[in-house]
C-alpha cells in the first residue's frame, strides 16, 4: 500500500512536471505554437522577404514602430502559420485569437465598448461590413498592395475603404459519394438538388448556427429573391434534406453514409477528396456561391501602424501564395494577381459573390427564417 | 475582531457567487432592458421580448422540447444513476472500479464527443448495421425518445456520483431494526434505505435535468435527421446572427434561470417534511459486501454489458475513428493506423501545450471552486442564512446557462474601461479562465457536497460550538472528515469537467493561450477527424489517469480497497 502510494505520487508529479514544462514553452514563443508547418515555412519565407520589404518601406507618412511591437489579430483561419510568416517579414509579433467565424464576431461584438482587436481577419464579409456601418472600422486608407487587386475583387472593396479582399472561396460546392452515387447520376446544377434521386440522401449545416453557411446561402436569396429563395430551399426540405449544425457534421454523415450528397464549403470538400475518402467535388454549371474574407482594421487601435503592415501584408502575392501552399485553409482564389490556385481545385470555378450591404441587411431575416424551419 | 461565523460566510459566498455567476449573468440579461449599457450608450430596449417566449413558434418549441427532454432524462437518468450506486456500494462484483472510472470518463468528456460516437454507431451503414448488422438501431436511436435515451446514458454520472458519495457512511442499526422486524431485504430498502438517501437522489436529479437543458451539442447533433430544436439551440442562432442578439439570449437565458429556480422550488418542496441527519457515532464507512457466488457472476455479466454500452459505444467509436486511415474505409486491417497518434507528439503539435494549460486552469479552478462550493454547502445546510434559496438557485445556475452566454456575460463585466484603469485587468489573461472555471464547477461541487451534508447532524456541530471550536475548525475536524469523500469526489469532478469545458473556453481563451478542447474543436472544424478523436482519447487517458490516481491518494486513509 505505502510502497504503491510513493509510487503513484511520483507518476503524478512526473506528469504535472511534463505538462507545466511544456505550457512553459508554450507560453515563452506565443506565435510559434500549432504550427506543424514552422520549419517548413521558415525555410519558404527567408528568400521571398528580400524583394517585398523594399517596398513596405515606402509608406513613410506613419512612423514605423520599433521592432518586437505585437498587434492581436482575431482571425478563424490560418492560425497556425499566419504569426509565424508575419514575424519573419517585418518582425512584429501577432497575438492570435482564432475560433470559428461566429465566435469571433460575438468576441468583437461583446467588446464593443472597449475593443481588444487591432486587425479582424475573416471570412464573414457581411458580418464585417455590419461593423463598418456601426462605424467600428478605420475608414478611408488604401494599402500600397491594393493596386495589385484583381479587378473582380477590387469591386468588394466598399467606397469608404474600411476593408479589403484577401481571398474568396466557394461557402459551398456539391460533394457526392462514388460508392452510391454514380457519374452519370450525379448532380450537376443547384436545382437538380429537389430532383427525386436524392430524397432523403442530401445534407448541409444550418445557416442558423454554421458561420460559413450563410455566406451559401443568402446567395439563392439574392438570386431568386427573398421568396424565390424561401420556395428553393422549402422544396429542398420537402425533399428530405438534412440539416446539421455545422459542416463537420455534414462531412461525417457524409462519410459515415447518411447522406450521399452534400453541401461543403470549399476546403472541407478538398481535403475529404485528399483525404482519399470516397467522394467527388461538383461545381454546378451556375457557379458556386463564394465566401470573401477580407482583413479590417479597429477604428481606435492604438497600434494602427503595424495593423496597417499587417493587410498590407496579406495583399502581398507572395504571402497569398505561401498561404495557398501552406495554410490550413489553402483551397481559395487569390485577390492579388499572379498566384497560382491550387493544383487540384476547378480551374474554371466560378463564384458568385453576393453583395455584402444587401446580405448583411437581410442576414437577420433570412436566418431567422432557417431557425423556424426547425420546427416545421 | 473578525470571527467567522455562518451568517459572515453567507455573505461571504452570495459575493463570490456574484462576482463569478450573477453578475456575468445579469450583463447579458439587461440587454434585454438597455441593450446599449455596456458601449455607453442608455436606450431601453424592447421589452416585449420578454413574452416572445410564448408567441414565436421556434422559442415555443424550443421550450417544449427542453422540458420534454430535461424531465425524461432526469427521471431515467436519476433511475439509472441511482440503483447503480446502490448496487455498487452494496456488494462486491468484478469490473466495479472499471463502473466509478466509467462515470469519471463520462462525465469530463464534452458531450459532442459522446455524440460523435453515437452517431457514428447508430447511423444507416454505421458500426451497428455495418458490423453487427443491427438495422434497428438507427430507426430507434434518431427519434426523440431515443435521444431521450443516449441523454439518459451519457448523464446519469450526475445522479450516480451524487447518491454514490452520500452511502459512504451507513447506520446500520435502522435497517437491522427493520430487518429484525420481519421486513424483507426488498422492503428494506424500500422503506428504509432509499428514503434517507432522498437528498442526495434530488440532488443528483436537478444536476441531470440542468445539465440536459443546457446542453446543445449532443442534441444538436443527433436530432439533425427530425430538427428537435432546444433553448440552447434558439440561444445559439440568436447569438451567431449577425447583428448578434444578446438581448434573445438574455431572454432565453433568463427562462432557463427560471426553469432552475422551479426545480429549486419543487426539490425544497419534496424535502419540506423531512430530516435525514442520521449520522451518529455508530455509522460505520460503507464497504460492499461479498455477494453470493451466482449473484457475483450475475452483477458481473450485467456491469459489463452496461459498460460496453454506456462506455463501448461512444468513447470506442471514437477509438476507432482515431485508428482509422480512411473514415469510410471501415474497421478493416489495412485501415488502421496509428499515424494520428504519432502526430500528436510531433514537434508543433499544440496537443500538450494546450493539454498543460487546460489542465493547471482546471486545477485552480478544482481547489478554489472546492473551497467556495464548500462553503456555500455548509451555508445551505446548517445555517439560517436568509437568502439560503437564492444561493442554491444562482450556484446552479452555469449548469444550465450555455457557457458561451457566461462567456459573453464575463467580457461585459471584466473588458470595461473603468476596470483597467484601476489596474484590474483579467480579460485575455488566463485568470478569466480560471474564474469562469469556477463558476462552472461550483454547481457540481454544491450539489455533491450538500447531498452529503444532509445526513450529517448538526447537532454533530453544536456540540463542537459549545467546546469553543470555531466555525473553520468545526468544518476541518468534524465536518470534512464525515464528508471526505464526496469532497474527493466533487473536486475531482470539478477538475476533470473544466479541463475539457469548451464553450467557455471558445469564447474567453486569451491570445496565444489555446487550451486542450480549443485545440481539439479546431481541428474537428478542420475535419481532421482522425486527429481531433485521438487527441480526445489521448487527452481523456490522461486526465482519468490523473483523477484515478489523485483518488486512490485522497481516499479515506486506512481503509485499503
Amino acid at each position: 500500500m505505502k510502497l504503491w502510494k510513493t509510487k503513484s505520487t511520483a507518476a503524478l508529479g512526473l506528469l504535472l512536471l511534463t505538462f507545466t514544462t511544456a505550457c512553459g514553452n508554450g507560453n515563452g514563443q506565443p506565435t510559434a505554437q500549432a504550427s506543424s508547418d514552422g520549419t517548413a515555412s521558415k525555410a519558404a519565407a527567408a528568400p521571398a522577404s528580400a524583394a517585398p520589404a523594399a517596398s513596405a518601406e515606402a509608406p513613410a507618412a506613419d512612423a514605423k514602430p520599433a521592432a518586437g511591437e505585437e498587434i492581436t489579430v482575431y482571425l478563424n483561419d490560418f492560425d497556425a502559420v499566419i504569426g509565424d510568416m508575419f514575424e519573419k517579414k517585418t518582425g512584429y509579433k501577432l497575438n492570435v485569437v482564432v475560433g470559428n467565424g461566429a465566435e469571433i464576431m460575438s468576441r468583437v461584438e461583446a467588446e464593443k465598448g472597449n475593443p481588444q482587436w487591432d486587425v479582424l481577419w475573416i471570412d464573414s464579409m457581411p458580418s464585417v461590413n455590419g461593423l463598418d456601418q456601426k462605424g467600428q472600422l478605420l475608414r478611408g486608407w488604401t494599402p500600397d498592395n491594393a493596386g495589385n487587386l484583381k479587378d473582380s475583387f477590387e469591386a468588394q472593396v466598399p467606397e469608404d475603404h474600411s476593408y479589403y479582399p484577401t481571398g474568396a472561396h466557394a461557402a459551398g460546392v456539391l460533394v457526392y459519394n462514388t460508392n452510391e452515387i454514380t457519374q452519370a447520376d450525379a448532380p450537376k446544377s443547384w436545382a437538380d438538388l429537389t430532383k427525386d434521386t436524392y430524397k432523403d440522401r442530401i445534407g448541409t449545416a444550418d445557416p442558423a448556427i454554421a458561420a460559413p453557411a450563410y455566406p451559401f446561402v443568402s446567395w439563392f436569396f439574392e438570386n431568386k429573391g427573398m421568396e424565390g429563395g424561401e420556395q428553393y430551399f422549402g422544396d429542398l426540405m420537402k425533399n428530405g434534406m438534412r440539416v446539421y449544425p455545422k459542416n463537420p457534421q455534414v462531412a461525417q454523415a457524409l462519410t459515415a453514409g447518411e447522406v450521399d450528397v452534400a453541401m461543403l464549403q470549399e476546403t472541407n470538400a478538398y481535403s475529404l477528396v485528399n483525404d482519399g475518402e470516397p467522394v467527388k467535388v461538383v461545381w454546378p454549371e451556375e457557379g458556386a456561391p463564394g465566401s470573401v474574407r477580407v482583413a479590417a482594421i479597429q477604428k481606435d487601435t492604438q497600434h494602427a501602424a503595424v495593423a496597417k503592415e499587417f493587410v498590407n501584408f496579406l495583399l502581398d502575392p507572395q504571402v497569398q501564395q505561401q498561404l495557398i501552399d501552406e495554410g490550413d485553409e489553402s483551397y481559395f482564389e487569390p485577390s492579388a494577381e499572379g498566384v497560382k490556385t491550387k493544383a487540384d481545385r476547378e480551374p474554371n470555378a466560378k463564384l458568385n459573390i453576393t453583395d455584402a450591404a444587401w446580405a448583411s441587411e437581410h442576414e437577420a431575416e433570412i436566418k431567422q427564417w432557417f431557425a423556424d424551419q426547425a420546427i416545421q | 475582531m473578525f470571527r467567522l461565523n455562518s451568517n459572515r460566510l453567507g455573505w461571504g459566498v452570495t459575493f463570490a457567487l456574484a462576482v463569478l455567476v450573477l453578475f456575468p449573468l445579469a450583463a447579458v440579461i439587461i440587454q434585454v432592458l438597455l441593450p446599449g449599457v455596456f458601449f455607453g450608450s442608455l436606450n431601453l430596449g424592447d421589452l416585449g421580448l420578454l413574452l416572445d417566449l410564448f408567441e414565436r413558434p421556434l422559442w415555443r418549441k424550443s421550450l417544449e422540447n427542453s422540458l420534454l427532454l430535461g424531465i425524461g432524462t432526469a427521471i431515467l437518468g436519476t433511475l439509472l444513476g441511482t440503483v447503480l450506486a446502490m448496487v455498487r456500494m452494496q456488494w462486491r462484483f468484478p469490473g466495479a472500479r472499471l463502473l466509478d472510472a466509467a462515470v469519471w470518463v463520462l462525465f469530463i468528456m464534452p458531450s459532442f464527443i459522446l455524440a460523435q460516437g453515437w452517431i457514428m454507431f447508430s447511423t444507416g451503414n454505421g458500426l451497428a448495421a455495418s458490423v453487427l448488422g443491427w438495422h434497428w438501431v438507427s430507426g430507434a436511436v434518431f427519434q426523440p425518445a431515443g435521444l431521450i435515451v443516449i441523454m439518459t446514458l451519457s448523464k446519469f454520472p450526475l445522479a450516480y456520483l451524487s447518491v454514490k458519495a452520500a452511502m459512504e457512511w451507513k447506520v446500520e442499526m435502522l435497517s437491522d431494526a427493520a430487518r429484525l422486524c420481519g421486513a424483507s431485504p426488498f422492503k428494506v430498502w424500500r422503506t428504509v434505505q432509499a428514503p434517507l438517501l432522498l437528498p442526495a437522489i434530488l440532488s443528483g436529479m436537478a444536476l441531470v435535468f440542468m445539465d440536459t437543458i443546457g446542453d446543445f451539442g449532443l442534441p444538436s447533433a443527433v436530432a439533425a435527421v427530425y430538427r428537435f430544436p432546444t433553448l440552447p439551440y434558439s440561444i445559439y442562432s440568436a447569438i451567431y446572427t449577425s447583428p448578434i442578439r444578446f438581448d434573445m439570449a438574455g431572454v432565453l437565458s433568463l427562462y432557463l434561470v427560471l426553469l432552475i429556480a422551479i426545480a429549486m422550488l419543487l426539490q425544497f418542496w419534496v424535502l419540506r417534511r423531512s430530516r435525514y441527519d442520521v449520522l451518529g457515532s455508530r455509522a460505520v464507512p460503507s464497504e460492499p459486501k461479498p455477494a453470493g457466488r451466482r449473484l457475483t457472476w450475475a452483477l458481473g455479466i450485467v456491469n459489463v454489458l452496461l459498460l460496453l454500452l454506456v462506455i463501448g459505444i461512444p468513447i470506442g467509436s471514437s477509438i476507432v475513428m482515431s485508428l482509422l486511415k480512411l473514415q469510410t474505409g471501415g474497421l478493416t486491417a489495412s485501415n488502421l493506423t496509428l499515424e494520428n497518434y504519432a502526430s500528436l507528439l510531433s514537434e508543433g503539435s499544440s496537443l500538450l501545450p494546450g493539454l498543460g494549460r487546460s489542465l493547471m486552469i482546471a486545477a485552480a479552478a478544482a481547489v478554489v471552486g472546492l473551497v467556495v462550493g464548500l462553503a456555500a454547502s455548509f451555508v445551505l445546510s446548517y445555517s439560517r442564512f436568509r437568502f439560503k434559496r437564492g444561493i442554491e438557485t444562482a450556484s446552479l445556475i452555469s449548469f444550465a446557462v450555455p457557457g458561451v452566454v457566461l462567456g459573453i456575460g464575463y467580457i461585459f463585466v471584466w473588458n470595461q474601461p473603468w476596470l483597467e484603469n484601476l489596474g484590474i485587468r483579467l480579460y485575455g489573461k488566463p485568470a478569466i479562465l480560471v474564474l469562469a472555471a469556477i463558476a462552472g464547477a461550483i454547481p457540481v461541487i454544491t450539489r455533491v457536497m450538500t447531498g452529503a451534508m444532509a445526513k450529517v447532524p448538526e447537532s454533530l456541530l453544536n456540540a463542537a460550538q459549545l467546546q469553543g471550536g470555531s466555525l473553520v475548525s468545526r468544518i476541518r475536524h468534524i465536518l470534512a472528515p464525515l464528508v471526505r469523500g464526496a469532497l474527493v469526489s466533487a473536486g475531482l469532478a470539478a477538475f476533470g469537467a473544466c479541463v475539457f469545458d469548451l464553450a467557455v473556453n471558445s469564447i474567453l481563451f486569451p491570445p496565444n493561450f489555446e487550451t486542450l478542447p480549443v485545440a481539439i474543436d479546431d481541428a474537428f472544424e478542420d475535419l481532421r477527424f482522425g486527429y481531433a478523436s485521438a487527441a480526445t482519447v489521448a487527452g481523456g487517458g490522461i486526465v482519468v489517469g490523473i483523477m484515478m490516481i489523485l483518488e486512490r491518494l485522497l481516499r479515506r486513509k486506512g481503509v485499503s480497497v
